[in-house]
């Protein structure tokens, strides 16, 4: 009988286990495998839609670093009040933003696009070579909220590489040093 | 066991005195490439040790599986209000300047987002021209140490000063206490040689307003130079040196390349001598006691005992003026009156220094005499000045090879200190930038006369031996926080600007002397005009670039300077002098000693202690020990084997009734007689790296007439039973082949360069790689590489490498990626010395690569060996098959760095972490980087865009690198230069480093040329005792493999044809 009552706890038990873990992952709590589709809530519900898309901003106006560095770094809080300073400071949010910038404390935005570990990634030869920010980012222009949309794994990298128009090296250190 | 005996075949070039003798124990080191394994140290058993292993790799797996999992959430936090010039992910750069006793160097520091992470060369500096000593590369970690305190401190004392209480102090509190304090008067302020004009202007004005008086004191002092300078030519100054323009330097006891005044901008003056290996190739004769750095590099190197040191000179001139009558002073009585009285000098030293002086007359005016330093500093220590500068007249240098320098005296000596402090004449003292109760000899009873003065404040950084007697620590800033300017020792004004805000409530000891200035009302209209230390040094530098400004105004010119680091047209000699005369009529000969001779030195990492808490410096192996994280009494082979002191064992040293306990380092090469011990250890305040280490060497120096006397002291040596083992890293990482380093005398060079390089006529049966863009290679010139390790420090500050501490020193697991083999040649008693950098060479057949079970190790089409950190599981096969021993281990996790030293990382490099293996990339991420920015640019890539961190770094100039598909490049021109060889050649490897050869400027070598069997010496096959029986083979194999390695041996690639066997005199 006891041994019954044991063997029941364990199979409930793993059972219960179980079900918690479908439940994580279809819900997102964890992730396994690449990052893609995921879609963090941000701190400030900042549209790339309507900057991006309706309001026609270039990518590089905020990303400064795109075209210069190995990031392409999210803007400093000085550039969203080169218009925010006037634009819409009625908002909520605009006034978060601005008090932010003003205490001079920033804001810790959820990072979307995430490299595996281990890999360097520079971003400005890949403009340079002409690359769309949409190849890897998605187009970004029609999304409310920033999704990774490309698993990002060296898979995705390296096919890109190999095609011969783009004349990308292939050694592992390229990416890995 | 007779390690002296001179009779022994000394065929091949040996790295310690266990190599010489073949001990077992060595060679069973030699062969293996892991001393010992963290998997085998629990009970010795393998069977368990294995399962252990499947243990805890059961266990990872476990707790991996569940880590297996993505998005750990991360934040990206930009600037609020982003610094215009920065640009995330690109470094920038700061001109700025370091001092370090009496040198001053133009220093770039290498920011990343408002954070320094490492600090290069200033190329357009004159003094260093772009390179760098391994002091100045691990001042980034003084910055970051978290010893430091981070906000002003107050002592409570009693009256003996002895109190230990340690309280916080606010700055308010201590400006009250201290400008309350100032108004009392007799104010002294000992200052170290800042080498700042501005920073002396202000301490004179600072002085004078409290009616106060500046004395000087540097822990490593260089007083009986200065004071020599001062009889000799009339002015107390720091000659300037040409030892480029010398053909001939002879040094006596005299450590100019490794620690003497300037040692950077004098290996760069020494190998601008050396690098041209033809007729004219500048030539180094050394007469010393100790093995330094200066006499391993020497051509002709003589051994004497400090006390003796007078007498070379003496005896060189009795030569030439007496005996040879060449000089115009032959005619001049009072000087060969003097020089008669030493007539006997040459008989008792044992030299012909006949030929010595005959070499130093035909050279007259190219020719230079260096002599003392601290291990020369006896009381003798002004004479042998004296007579070294009569020496330089004679032989016709003045104004050409030796030039009237600059001033480094920044106020009264420190004697001088003393007697009014014994009178008790100063009721307020402040130390800035010396610690002299440490540094100062005993019998100064500098420590008793502190408790005269009212109140101490010291400005370090710390509670050191001197400020643990201070009523205040008023924290001064760390160099890279502050503003600052340098003038060095030719004369360039470089500026000093802040790198990053300060990290801790520290203020800069300029800005607390005007604010002090302040607090009593005084100080003139430019003090009272300044807000900060930032407006008083503006207005002065308006001052000093008056009529050199050009065209610019001088917010402009400012910005220029501020830009270049240097103010143009600032470098240049003085102008010319004439030596007194009479100055020899006060060269007394030197007392006779009995028994031992003290000598104190100074290691080239360590230097004064200034920066001894750096885990780097520790760690850094001496040039000529190769002993690291210690500090012990040298002697000679012959003494030990008198003593019957064993290296390592404990001996007692006594000068009077001073006593210190140390470790024997038994040191080929040094003269009989004499105890070298380093100078900075013993520390009890340094900080939580260097406390505890070794014992202070001053306690047995003596204070004589004003002056710590460091050298020829009558010393006794008591063996102890007590023994340890020294962290020394020869000895580790040996490699096996026929000809590793190549000698060449400077007349065989000039008919056939090279022509001592066994070449080999090798084929592969392997299908060669093709390099269709790019092709790195390196070359390192043994000819003008020195051996001072700061290419090993630059590649650790470069590449996030660990510091593992002594134990795991001692264990073999060093971490560093570049490694400096000392070689000897001869015998024991009396070697030269061959340094030779080793770095992963990068080869096209890489024994690595074909080893690997997980190709963690690959070739790349650009001729680099990459190392894929996330792919390496551990095995170490690579490590196992390479020969040249390169690849380093991470057997712990190295990676938790006490904060904030993770601030010094570098973001463009990994930090790997435990498990995986490790090697020298070419620095990799500067290729990438310096190639993404050509891309970007749409420029083309052009000779010598990249520069390896080693290469950057190096003071002479020996490291080569660049594209060796670049027909036109540097490197392609050295790396087939006939005096180029790769090192291990019969293997066929074809490493894509390569070296030139050790031209050396005398008739003879000490070796016979490697490649010829060595007469009578057994071969390897048949060579006992068993352990030894694969002595033959061309590479270390090692021994069984590790426990984890499962059965069987990697495959190497073949060799075709198989070289002959290796003579066993050789290191194996």
């Amino acid at each position: 009988m006891a041994k019954k009552i044991v063997g029941a706890v364990v199979v409930f038990g793993l059972l219960g286990g179980l079900s918690v873990f479908i439940w994580a992952l279809t819900n997102n709590k964890i992730v396994i495998g690449y990052n893609k589709g995921y879609e963090p809530d941000q701190p400030i519900p900042y549209s790339h839609k309507q900057h991006a898309g309706q309001l026609q901003i270039n990518c590089k106006y905020c990303h400064t670093g795109v075209d210069k560095s190995r990031h392409a770094s999210v803007p400093p809080l000085n550039i969203c009040m080169n218009c925010h300073l006037v634009v819409k400071t009625d908002s909520p949010h605009i006034q978060k933003l601005t008090e932010a910038y003003n205490s001079g404390k920033s804001i810790a935005w959820n990072k979307v696009n995430l490299l595996p570990d281990h890999v360097k990634f520079n971003h400005a030869p890949h403009i340079k070579a002409g690359k769309d920010c949409t190849v890897c980012h998605g187009n970004v222009a029609e999304m409310e909220k920033v999704k990774q949309v490309q698993s990002l794994s060296m898979g995705f990298c390296v096919n890109c590489h190999r095609e011969k128009e783009n004349h990308a090296p292939i050694n592992c250190s390229t990416c890995h040093y | 066991m007779d390690q002296t005996s001179s009779n022994k075949p000394s065929g091949k070039p040996w790295l310690s005195l266990e190599q010489w003798r073949q001990d077992p124990e060595f060679l069973t080191f030699a062969e293996k490439e892991f001393r010992t394994s963290p998997l085998q140290s629990g009970d010795g058993v393998g069977g368990t040790a294995r399962r252990d292993f499947l243990k805890l790799m059961g266990a990872s797996l476990a707790l991996t599986s569940f880590g297996c999992v993505r998005r750990p959430a991360q934040k990206i936090i930009p600037y609020a209000k982003k610094p215009q010039d920065i640009v995330h992910g690109l470094p920038n750069y700061y001109a700025s300047s370091f001092v370090d006793g009496m040198e001053a160097i133009g220093i770039l520091v290498t920011t990343r987002d408002g954070r320094p992470i490492k600090i290069e060369g200033n190329p357009d500096h004159p003094a260093n021209m772009g390179s760098m000593s391994s002091r100045a590369h691990a001042d980034i970690l003084r910055l970051y140490d978290p010893d430091r305190y981070t906000a002003p401190k107050r002592n409570l004392q009693n009256k003996n000063r002895t109190n230990r209480e340690i309280i916080n102090a606010r700055w308010e509190d201590l400006d009250k206490a201290v400008t309350e304090q100032l108004g009392k008067g007799k104010v002294a302020l000992l200052t170290h040689n800042h080498s700042s004009p501005t920073t002396q202007a202000l301490m004179e004005e600072f002085a004078g307003a409290f009616g106060g008086k500046i004395y000087q004191y540097d822990d490593v002092s260089y007083a009986s130079l200065v004071e020599a300078q001062k009889a000799s030519y009339g002015s107390a100054t720091i000659p300037n040196y040409n030892i480029d323009r010398a053909k001939i330097v002879v040094a006596i006891n005299n450590d100019f390349l490794g620690t003497w005044v300037a040692p950077v901008t004098f290996q760069r003056q020494f190998a601008m001598g050396r690098k041209k290996s033809t007729e004219g190739m500048s030539k180094l004769v050394v007469f010393e006691s100790l093995m330094s750095l200066t006499g391993s590099n020497a051509d002709k190197r003589y051994r004497i005992r400090p006390s003796q040191s007078l007498d070379v000179v003496m005896a060189l001139l009795h030569e030439l003026v007496v005996v040879r009558k060449s000089s115009r002073y032959a005619s001049d009585d009072g000087v060969v009156r003097v020089l008669s009285g030493f007539s006997k000098s040459r008989e008792d030293l044992g030299i012909n220094v006949g030929e010595v002086a005959e070499e130093l007359w035909k050279n007259k005016g190219q020719s230079l005499v260096l002599a003392g330093g601290m291990s020369a500093d006896g009381d003798f220590g002004v004479a042998l000045q004296v007579a070294a500068n009569f020496l330089n007249a004679v032989l016709e240098n003045d104004g050409k090879t030796i030039e009237t320098g600059r001033s480094v005296t920044r106020g009264a000596p420190i004697g001088d200190l003393l007697n009014a402090l014994n009178k008790k004449e100063i009721t307020t003292l402040i130390v800035h930038g010396s610690n002299p109760v440490y540094s100062l000899p005993e019998n100064s009873k500098f420590r008793e006369a502190l408790s005269n003065v009212e109140m101490i404040i010291t400005t370090g950084d710390r509670n050191d031996e001197t400020a643990r007697l201070a009523d205040y620590v008023a924290t001064d800033h760390h160099a890279l926080e502050n503003w600052g300017d340098m003038q060095s020792l030719g004369g360039a004004l470089s500026i000093q600007q802040p790198t990053i805000q300060p990290l801790h409530n520290t203020r800069a000891f300029q800005d607390s002397m005007l604010a002090w200035l302040k607090g009593a009302g005084k100080g003139s209209a430019k003090a009272k005009a300044s807000e900060t230390w930032y407006d008083y040094l503006n207005a002065s530098w308006k001052t000093l670039s008056a009529g050199k400004t050009g065209k610019l105004n001088f917010e402009d010119y400012w910005n220029d300077v501020l830009q270049t680091g240097v103010m143009q047209g600032s470098n240049g000699a003085a102008g010319s002098r004439s030596l007194a005369s009479g100055t020899l009529a006060n060269v007394k000969p030197t007392a006779k000693r009995a028994g031992f001779e003290l000598a104190i030195y100074q290691k080239v990492g360590i230097g004064d202690g200034r920066l001894a808490n750096v885990p780097w410096l520790q760690e850094l192996p001496d040039p000529v020990t190769k002993v690291c994280w210690d500090n012990y009494a040298c002697i000679s082979p012959k003494d030990s084997v008198q003593l019957k002191i064993k290296e390592g064992q404990y001996v007692q040293l006594t000068v009077g009734d001073k006593k210190i306990e140390l470790p024997a380092h038994i040191q080929p090469g040094q003269a009989d007689g004499v105890v070298g011990v380093a100078f900075g250890y013993g520390r009890n305040g340094g900080g939580s790296v260097v406390d505890g280490i070794g014992a202070n060497a001053m306690t047995l120096a003596q204070w004589v007439d004003g002056r710590a006397v460091t050298a020829g002291l009558e010393t006794t040596i008591k063996p102890l039973t007590k023994k340890t083992e020294l962290a020394v890293t020869q000895g580790h990482h040996v490699m096996e082949g026929r000809q590793i380093v190549v000698e060449e005398t400077l007349a065989d060079h000039m008919k056939d360069p090279g022509g001592q390089v066994h070449r080999h006529n090798l084929t592969t049966m392997w299908s060669e790689h093709k390099y269709n863009g790019n092709k790195w290679g390196m070359v390192v010139d043994l000819n003008t590489c020195t051996g001072c390790g700061s290419c090993v420090i630059a590649c650790q500050s470069e590449n996030n490498i660990p510091s593992v501490g002594r134990k795991n020193v001692i264990d073999g697991r060093e971490m560093q990626w570049m490694r400096i083999d000392r070689y000897y040649v001869g015998t024991p008693e009396d070697p030269d010395v061959v340094h030779q950098p080793l770095l992963c060479m990068h080869c096209d057949n890489a024994p690595c690569e074909t080893v690997c079970p997980v190709i963690a190790t690959v070739h790349s089409d650009e001729g680099t060996n990459d190392m894929i950190y996330n792919r390496c599981v551990g095995t170490r096969y690579c490590s196992n098959n390479c020969p040249y021993k390169v690849r380093r281990f991470n057997w712990f996790s190295y990676t938790d760095v006490k904060a904030p030293r993770q601030m010094a990382l570098n973001p463009e490099v990994t930090v790997r972490n435990r498990g995986v293996m490790e090697k020298c990339t070419f620095c990799i991420h500067r290729i990438r980087g310096v190639k993404a920015q050509h891309k970007v640019h749409d420029t083309k890539l052009r000779d010598g865009d990249v520069k390896t961190a080693c290469q950057q770094s190096c003071p002479s100039n020996a490291i080569t690198f660049g594209d060796l598909n670049d027909t036109k490049s540097m490197v392609r021109g050295e790396f087939d230069s006939p005096k180029a060889y790769a090192l291990l050649d019969e293997l066929n490897v074809k490493p894509s480093v390569r070296y030139q050869v050790k031209v050396r400027n005398t008739d003879k070598l000490k070796w016979a040329p490697a490649h010829e069997p060595v007469p009578g010496a057994p071969h390897g096959q048949g060579h006992k005792p068993p352990a030894h029986g694969r002595a033959g083979e061309p590479l270390p194999h090692g021994g069984p493999p590790p426990p984890d390695a499962g059965p069987g041996h990697p495959p190497m690639p073949p060799h075709d044809p198989p070289p002959p066997p290796v003579p066993a005199e050789g290191g194996h």
